[in-house]
C-alpha cells in the first residue's frame, strides 16, 4: 500500500469526515498527478470544502488516509502542510482586516518561519515588500495597497485571498470558488489569471459557475451528498445525464 | 475568530502617527516636569506618580495582548507580582545585590509567563480569560500560604529602595524618574516588536488564525512568544511594585488589583499603548480622593469603569478621535448639500459613528 510515489501531488483514499451524526464527506478517493487541472463541482452542502479541509489539516479526518507529494500527511498539522508547498483559499474570505492590502500580502510572504530575524522592523524588508507589491499587480490589486482590507469590496477581497494563496509558492493550489460575488469581467480576468499559473502548479478548484470549472480543468469531479458520484473531462461532464439531473432547472447558478 | 474587546475599527492610526507623536511628547515633558509642578511632593510623587507608572506598564502588557494579539489576560498583575516576589525573595531571603535582585525578578515574571502561555495559548477568547484568571487566583492562594518561600500573608519584606550606582533610588525623585523611563522603555519596546514582522505576524494571528495555519505560521508559537514577550514588559511593572511599596504581600495579587488592572486599561483605551498611563492617572486618584467625599470607593470606580464605556468605549485615548468624528461629520452635514458624495462609505463607518455620537449627546 504504502509505494512512495512522486508523481501524485495529491492522494485521498477511502477519506471520510463525520460532523456528529452528519457524514459530511463518505470514502472519498482522489489522485491527482503532477501539474494536473481538477474542478470540483456539486450542489450546496456536498462536501467540497470539507474535503478541502481535511486535505490542508484543518481538521482531522473521521478515517482514510492523505498523500501530499507522496509523503502521508494524515496526521500533520495545517502549517506543516503548508510548509510542503500546500496552499488554499477560503470560501469566506480569511483575511486580515484591520490590516493593509500590502501588509496582509507580507505577512503572507513570511515564509513561516520562528526566527529571530522576524524581529526585524516590517520596513526593513523592502524586497518582500516588493515582491508584494508584484503579487497584487498579478492579481489586479495593484491600486489597493495602502487600503484596509475591512474597507475592499467583496470583490477585492477575493483577489487578494487569491494572492494571499499564490504567495506560498505553493506546488499544490486549492482554490475554494475563487468567482463567488464577482462581476463578469472579473471573472473574464480570473479565468486568464489561473489559465496563467505556471504548468507546475497542480490545481484544485472548487467552482460553482460551470463556465470557469470547465474552462480552466482537464478534469472534473462531481460530488453530491458527501460522495464522489462521477469523474471525467469537462466534455464528460457537460454530456453527462446524471450531472444534468442533479443541476436540474439550472439550480446550480441558484447555488452560486 | 471570537475575539474579545478589540476594537473592530480599521487600524488608520498610520495617518495619525503625527499629532499622535507630538501629543506623546507634550504628556512626555509633562511628566518630566511632574515632580518640581506639584505642591506636595511627598504624597504626589509616589502615590499618582509613581503609581500610575507601574499601573500603566502592568496594563499595557495586557493592551498589548489584547491589541496585537487579540487575547485578554487577566494574569498580567499576577506575572507583575511574581516579578515582585522574586525580587524580594532574592533581596531579603538570598540576601543578593540589588541589580542581582532585579534580573533574578525579570527572569522569574517572563519564566512564569512563559508556562502560562504554554499553557493558555492553545485556549482562546472567554477560555482565555477564565484560564489566566484561574492561574492568578492560583498564584494569590499559594502566596498567601507558603509561608517557607513567600511569608504567607506578612509578605516579603524590608525591600528597601537600592542605590543602583547610575541612579540612588533611595532618592523619591530619583525613582520617580526611573519608573518613568521603564515606561517610555516599555512604550518603545512595544512600539518595536509590533511594527516587526513577528508583531505583523501577531496580528495577522489576531484577525485569522486560521489563515495564518494556512500560511504555514505555528499559530502556538507565536502566541507563545507573544504573551512572553508581555509577561517581561509585566514583569518590568513588579520591579517597580515592589520597590514603590519597599516590600510584597498576596495583596499585590489580589483579585482587586488583577481587576485594576483590566480598569486601568479599559478607562486608557484598550487598544492604546500609551492611554493605559490616562487610566493609571485615574485610577491612582480614585484611589487617593476619593475617600475625600466618600467611602465606597469601589463604588465609584465601578461607576467610573461604566461612564467610559458607555460615553467613550475607546477609553480616553479614544476621545481625540471620538471628538474628530464628530467634527466630520457637523462638517460633512454642512457640505454635503450641493456636493455629490463621491467615495462609498466603508460598511463599518456608520456604526461606528453612530456610537460615537451617541457618546456626546447624552
Ligand atoms: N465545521 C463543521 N461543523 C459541522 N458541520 C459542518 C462543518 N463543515 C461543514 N459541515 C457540514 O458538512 C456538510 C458539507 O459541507 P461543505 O461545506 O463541505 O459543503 P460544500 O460542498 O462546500 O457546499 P457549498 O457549495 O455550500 O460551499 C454540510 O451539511 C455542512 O453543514
Ligand atoms: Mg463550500
Amino acid at each position: 500500500m504504502i509505494m512512495p510515489d512522486t508523481g501524485h501531488a495529491l492522494r485521498v483514499r477511502g477519506v471520510s469526515r463525520n460532523f456528529g451524526g452528519l457524514k459530511a464527506l463518505r470514502d472519498v478517493d482522489l489522485e491527482i498527478a503532477d501539474g494536473e487541472r481538477i474542478s470540483v463541482i456539486g450542489t450546496n452542502g456536498a462536501g467540497k470544502s470539507t474535503l478541502f479541509n481535511l486535505i490542508a489539516g484543518v481538521f482531522p479526518a473521521t478515517s482514510g488516509r492523505i498523500e501530499l507529494f507522496g509523503e502521508d500527511v494524515t496526521g500533520m498539522s495545517t502549517a506543516k502542510r503548508a510548509k510542503r508547498g500546500l496552499a488554499r483559499t477560503f470560501q469566506t474570505s480569511r483575511l486580515f482586516e484591520q490590516l493593509t492590502v500590502a501588509e496582509n500580502v507580507f505577512i503572507a510572504l513570511g515564509g513561516s518561519e520562528f526566527r529571530g530575524g522576524s524581529l526585524r522592523p516590517a520596513w526593513r524588508s523592502p524586497s518582500r515588500w516588493e515582491r508584494g507589491e508584484r503579487l497584487l499587480e498579478r492579481v489586479g490589486l495593484r491600486e489597493k495597497g495602502e487600503a484596509v482590507v475591512a474597507d475592499l469590496s467583496h470583490g477585492e477581497q477575493r483577489q487578494l485571498e487569491l494572492a494571499m494563496a499564490l504567495a506560498l509558492q505553493p506546488k499544490l493550489l486549492m482554490l475554494d470558488e475563487p468567482a463567488a460575488g464577482f462581476s463578469p469581467s472579473e471573472r473574464t480576468h480570473l479565468v486568464k489569471l489561473l489559465r496563467e499559473i505556471p504548468e507546475e502548479i497542480t490545481l484544485l478548484l472548487i467552482e460553482h459557475d460551470m463556465d470557469i470549472a470547465l474552462a480552466v480543468a482537464s478534469r472534473v469531479i462531481v460530488m453530491h451528498d458527501g460522495e464522489k458520484i462521477l469523474e471525467g473531462t469537462p466534455d464528460e461532464i457537460r454530456a453527462s445525464e446524471r450531472v444534468r439531473e442533479i443541476y436540474l432547472g439550472g439550480s446550480l447558478d441558484e447555488a452560486v | 475568530m471570537t475575539r474579545l474587546a478589540t476594537p473592530t475599527r480599521s487600524e488608520k492610526s498610520r495617518g495619525w502617527l503625527r499629532p499622535g507623536l507630538i501629543i506623546g511628547l507634550i504628556v512626555l515633558a509633562l511628566a518630566i516636569a511632574f515632580p518640581h509642578l506639584v505642591d506636595r511632593p511627598k504624597f504626589w510623587i509616589p502615590n499618582i506618580g509613581i503609581k500610575s507608572l507601574w499601573l500603566g506598564i502592568v496594563a499595557m502588557s495586557l493592551v498589548f495582548l489584547n491589541r496585537y494579539v487579540g487575547l485578554l489576560s487577566l494574569a498580567q498583575m499576577t506575572i507583575a507580582g511574581m516579578s515582585a516576589y522574586g525580587v524580594a525573595y532574592a533581596t531579603v531571603t538570598l540576601g543578593l545585590s540589588p541589580w542581582v535582585s532585579i534580573v533574578f525578578g525579570l527572569m522569574i515574571g517572563t519564566l512564569a509567563g512563559y508556562l502560562v502561555a504554554l499553557v493558555a495559548a492553545r485556549t482562546k477568547a472567554i477560555y482565555f480569560l477564565m484560564l489566566t484568571l484561574a492561574l492568578g487566583q492560583v498564584f494569590y492562594s499559594w502566596a498567601a500560604q507558603a509561608v517557607d518561600v513567600t511569608n504567607a500573608s506578612r509578605g516579603l519584606y524590608p525591600v528597601p529602595r537600592p542605590d543602583l550606582g547610575v541612579m540612588n533610588l533611595a532618592d523619591l525623585n530619583s525613582f520617580y524618574y526611573f519608573a518613568l523611563a521603564a515606561a517610555v522603555l516599555c512604550y518603545l519596546l512595544c512600539r518595536y516588536v509590533a511594527t516587526s514582522s513577528f508583531g505583523l505576524a501577531l496580528q495577522g494571528i489576531r484577525d485569522s488564525p486560521e489563515r495564518m495555519s494556512a500560511l504555514g505560521y505555528n499559530v502556538n508559537r507565536y502566541r507563545v512568544g507573544a504573551i512572553t514577550f508581555a509577561s517581561f514588559i509585566a514583569s518590568i511593572g513588579g520591579v517597580i511594585v515592589v520597590f514603590d511599596r519597599n516590600q510584597v504581600d498576596p495583596s499585590v495579587v489580589n483579585l482587586n488589583a488583577t481587576l485594576d488592572i483590566l480598569i486601568v486599561a479599559v478607562i486608557g483605551g484598550i487598544g492604546s499603548l500609551l492611554g493605559v498611563f490616562a487610566g493609571g492617572v485615574v485610577l491612582s486618584l480614585l484611589l487617593n480622593f476619593s475617600q475625600d467625599f466618600t467611602d465606597r470607593y469601589m463604588t465609584l470606580t465601578g461607576l467610573v469603569f461604566i461612564a467610559v464605556l458607555l460615553f467613550a468605549p475607546a477609553g480616553l485615548a479614544g476621545i481625540g478621535k471620538q471628538v474628530q468624528g464628530v467634527k466630520d461629520r457637523v462638517l460633512r452635514k454642512k457640505k454635503s448639500a450641493p456636493v455629490l458624495e463621491p467615495v462609498q462609505e466603508p460598511p463599518t463607518k456608520p456604526s461606528e459613528e453612530e456610537l460615537t455620537t451617541e457618546g456626546t449627546q447624552r
